[in-house]
């Protein structure tokens, strides 16, 4: 018996949560991604900029949050498919859930509707996926 | 009638880049301990990879592709979405490179932007060695023509 059974269309995937975004983990991004904007780094240029007084978490790592909520819903699985729409920012100290709902299960393919949520802000990156199981 | 200049014509332009991408160990480990995860056991890296990956060994800069679009990258490109489709999970310690190329240039009037261009660029990642895509990934940047605002 498929260890997935269980998943059906309408299935809520269980929330991945990060209690409070790090400016030490968008330090690190800057370094994976060779991108020092200096708005992921540096709140007075987030302030001069006009976008806010607090650092900016840059935007995939706001997918990889909704690719671990794809993970750990399906371990030992493969994400084949994904497309993520950034509605607005998310900035360091915010809670962010990222949370899904299955639309489909056709044979060993499992599709999923993905959103990322702030509290306080609602949907800051919404999205869909096609997991093989 | 538009009462602004069409957008730079940049669609084709290739975005291949020359430069190897190898996911190291360290690396894959410490980028899955920033997102809250442990890194796999199996030898996959992240699937974020394929944003960073692409970005990273692509043929240009962001600010040179920015620079393509006639957009100073100082004045805020903001990511619009982004979509891939695997062939093949990214391994760690696997070489790969680079190909890809800007799709559309398209220029717009927004209610909350003003007038703004659409950039939709294409990126595949290969084996350095050669052979098809593992994945390929379209990505669509927003940038804001504050000169252009009425």
């Amino acid at each position: 018996m498929s260890a997935f059974a269980h998943v059906k269309t309408g299935y809520a995937l269980p929330p991945f949560v990060i209690e409070s975004v790090s400016p030490d983990a968008m330090r690190d991004w800057s370094v994976f991604l060779a991108d020092p904007n200096p708005i992921h780094l540096d709140v007075e240029v987030v302030k001069a900029k006009g976008l806010g007084d607090k650092r900016i978490n840059q935007g995939p790592i706001n997918v990889a949050y909704m690719m671990n909520m794809l993970m750990t819903a399906f371990p030992g699985c493969r994400i084949e498919t994904m497309d993520s729409r950034f509605l607005d920012n998310v900035y360091e100290g915010d809670r962010v859930v990222a949370s899904g709902e299955v639309t489909a299960v056709e044979g060993n393919r499992i599709s999923c509707d993905l959103k990322l949520d702030v509290d306080g802000r609602g949907t800051v990156n919404a999205g869909t996926a096609t997991i093989v199981i | 009638m538009e009462e602004f200049p069409p957008a730079p014509d940049v669609a084709g332009t290739s975005l291949d880049g020359t430069a190897i991408f190898t996911i190291t160990a360290d690396e894959n480990a410490a980028l899955c301990k920033s997102t809250g995860v442990e890194p796999a056991s199996d030898g996959t890296a992240h699937p974020i990879y394929y944003y960073i990956a692409t970005q990273v060994a692509m043929g240009k800069t962001v600010a040179g592709v920015c620079e393509t679009c006639e957009f100073d990258v100082d004045d805020g490109p903001m990511m619009g979405s982004s979509g891939v489709r695997f062939a093949e999970q990214l391994m760690v310690g696997q070489d790969y490179k680079v190909t890809g190329e800007i799709l559309s240039l398209v220029r717009k009037k927004s209610r909350k932007l003003g007038v703004m261009d659409v950039l939709t660029y294409r990126l595949r990642l290969h084996p350095a060695e050669g052979g098809d895509a593992v994945l390929e990934t379209d990505n669509v940047w927003v940038l804001p023509r504050k000169e252009l605002a009425a």
